[in-house]
């Protein structure tokens, strides 16, 4: 799939996390879209995957550690298939398969459970070495919050996944600058990010993480480092393709209404 | 007498079995190799333990990626480090999801510990997991029956917590002895006069209570609730209905354990008057095993005491 495709895969995506806020009044609008185009790339460019075979052992594995950007998640599984569409409008409603964070049993096509932050990257170890001990060829993917590196988990897992020379696991680190009280600087420490991955035992790349041809590119370059996992720091923005989110921090979490919601389709390319 | 002499080497032995015998066994240490004696395991089974390093959340949450991916695996350490520091993860990452994960936590209650003190010993495990939907907990009496425990609950579906000791447990079963996986097992039924529930390694300070009280004319039947989780409630009521009134004596705080669970029991339409043995909502201190079960009210005295007790407020 050509890199125009993609970006406008990213958009629609985007289009459907704005409709699912709008209508089910709940949810991350602008986190999702922060990581909008790395879950784009991954799920329409780079992963192994068979929508009519969700627990398909040789698949590759997406674990999303900041799990309250699900919604780009659900949009992302719902455009391959794994459900209808308009299963996304069900978002955090009760006997919904789409939880407000990730739930692994109910959701076809979701790899793990994920909500309470700084747990990924060790799930996605687990799933790595398994791999290993079953001699699969898959890859792992986790995508974490800059903000989320506060987890002292994060480090634990990332020390041991060094020490094990887990090369098919690539974490991507949503460096969007926002936590859910300010920003990262104000809040948190994690700066340098990439010194720190580094001085873990980690390959590092930094990109552009709304630049789909450098999303890809990073991507094949871990796929060549085989005796380290990866880490890729995206620079992002949060609520990007929304002129009124960026920079504005309480879209966080907070409901569109019905002029924001039209206004947010228009500029995300769409029709209202 | 087992020949298994310790809950540690139990749990080694069941687990090279298993693991010879299935090829989805995995052992995830968290610089926990030692503690268990796994050794042997490392020698044999190379591929299949995972040295995380002392890092017990990321420990439970590579258990989960694993059992996610198609494996079995068994972490041990340290029961606190299991049921408290990592709690979120065993919670929200492993029992959330059904995930088939074992848990084996060393160190279960006073006399899990080597004179250690209260970081180090743990009181409180079993009350925290009683709160999880889909946990299995099991509490083996000695060597042999954590070995049999291991073996019985391997299909077990969702997780599984097994709490094993110090390795200085003394023997309750002779060899051979099946685990009671999801039943209650009465030891010794001497009469109706009054029930005693225990688990774990104070078992045998039970059954020597028992033995006193038949000297004194008490007729007492002696129940082993090794199943904390999913509880045998009808085996329970049909005991407590007959005796009318119980003691319940458990190497752990009496909230939230063996002593809560048979209460609720108890008030949920089998009425018998009961008295709880047990840590009386306080922490431990160091000293050797035996002398803290002492020291803390669970003396064979103790025990007399507490069902002459129970039997004096028995409705008649």
């Amino acid at each position: 799939m050509d890199i125009k495709a993609l970006q406008e895969i990213s958009l629609a995506l985007r289009r459907d996390v704005v409709e699912m806020v709008y209508r089910t009044k709940d949810g991350h609008p602008s986190p999702s879209f922060s990581v909008a185009d790395i879950v784009t790339a991954l799920y329409f460019a780079i992963m192994r995957l068979d929508p009519t075979r969700p627990d398909w052992e040789d698949r590759d594995r997406f674990v999303l550690s900041k799990g309250h950007s699900c919604p780009i998640l659900y949009a992302a599984l719902a455009r391959k298939g794994y459900f209808d569409r308009e299963e996304l409008f069900t978002l955090r409603y009760l006997n919904s398969h789409l939880q407000g964070h990730p739930y692994a049993p109910k959701t076809k096509g979701l790899d793990a459970t994920t909500g309470s932050l700084g747990n990924g990257v060790s799930i996605g170890l687990g799933m790595a070495l398994a791999a290993r001990i079953r001699r699969k060829d898959y890859q792992v993917y986790a995508i974490t919050g800059d903000g989320e590196l506060g987890e002292g988990m994060i480090w634990e897992a990332a020390m041991a996944a060094s020490h094990h020379k887990v090369g098919n696991l690539t974490v991507f680190i949503d460096n969007n600058n926002y936590q859910s009280g300010g920003t990262v600087g104000e809040v948190s420490g994690p700066y340098p990010i990439e010194d720190k991955w580094q001085a873990f035992g980690w390959h590092v790349q930094t990109i552009d993480g709304h630049d789909m041809d450098q999303i890809l590119r990073a991507v094949e370059i871990a796929h060549l480092v085989t005796d380290k996992p990866s880490a890729i720091v995206c620079k992002t923005v949060k609520g990007n393709g929304v002129s009124f989110m960026v920079g504005e921090n309480s879209w966080h979490k907070r409901v569109y209404t019905e002029e924001e919601y039209k206004q947010a389709i228009k500029e995300l390319g769409g029709a209202v | 007498m087992s020949t298994i002499d310790s809950t540690r080497i139990g749990f080694r032995d069941a687990l090279l079995k298993l693991a010879s015998e299935r090829k989805d066994v995995v052992f995830v240490s968290t610089d926990s190799l030692k503690v268990v004696k796994g050794e042997p395991f490392l020698q044999q089974f190379p591929d299949r333990v995972l040295e995380l390093g002392i890092s017990e959340q990321n420990g439970v949450g590579v258990c989960s990626g694993l059992a996610a991916s198609g494996l079995l695996p068994y972490i041990c350490t340290y029961a606190g480090f299991l049921t408290m520091r990592a709690c979120e993860q065993m919670r929200t990452f492993v029992s959330y999801p059904n995930l088939k994960v074992r848990f084996v936590g060393a160190n279960g209650g006073l006399h899990g510990g080597n004179r250690e003190g209260v970081s180090h010993q743990f009181i409180e495990d079993v009350g925290i997991l009683r709160g999880m939907p889909n946990f299995t907990i099991l509490c083996p009496a000695d060597g042999g029956q954590v070995y049999e425990a291991m073996l019985a609950s391997v299909d077990v579906e969702g997780p599984v917590y097994i709490r094993i000791g110090s390795g200085r447990e003394d023997k309750v079963f002779p060899d051979g002895t099946p685990f009671s996986l999801g039943k209650i097992r009465i030891l010794s039924d001497e009469g109706d006069d009054v029930a005693l529930l225990a688990h774990g390694f104070v078992l045998g300070r039970v059954l020597e209570a028992a033995k006193k009280l038949k000297e004194e004319g008490i007729s007492a039947k002696v129940v082993e609730v090794a199943t904390i989780k999913p509880l045998d409630t009808a085996g329970l009521a049909s005991v407590l209905n007959a005796t009318g009134c119980a003691v319940t004596v458990e190497d752990h705080t009496i909230i939230n354990g063996l002593g809560s669970a048979v209460a609720e029991v108890i008030a949920e339409g089998n009425p018998a008057y009961l008295v709880r043995l047990g840590l009386q909502d306080v922490y431990g201190e160091s000293g050797f095993p035996e002398e803290l079960l002492d020291a803390y009210g669970m003396r064979v005295e103790d025990i007399v005491s507490a069902a002459k007790k129970a039997m004096a407020h028995k409705k008649q």
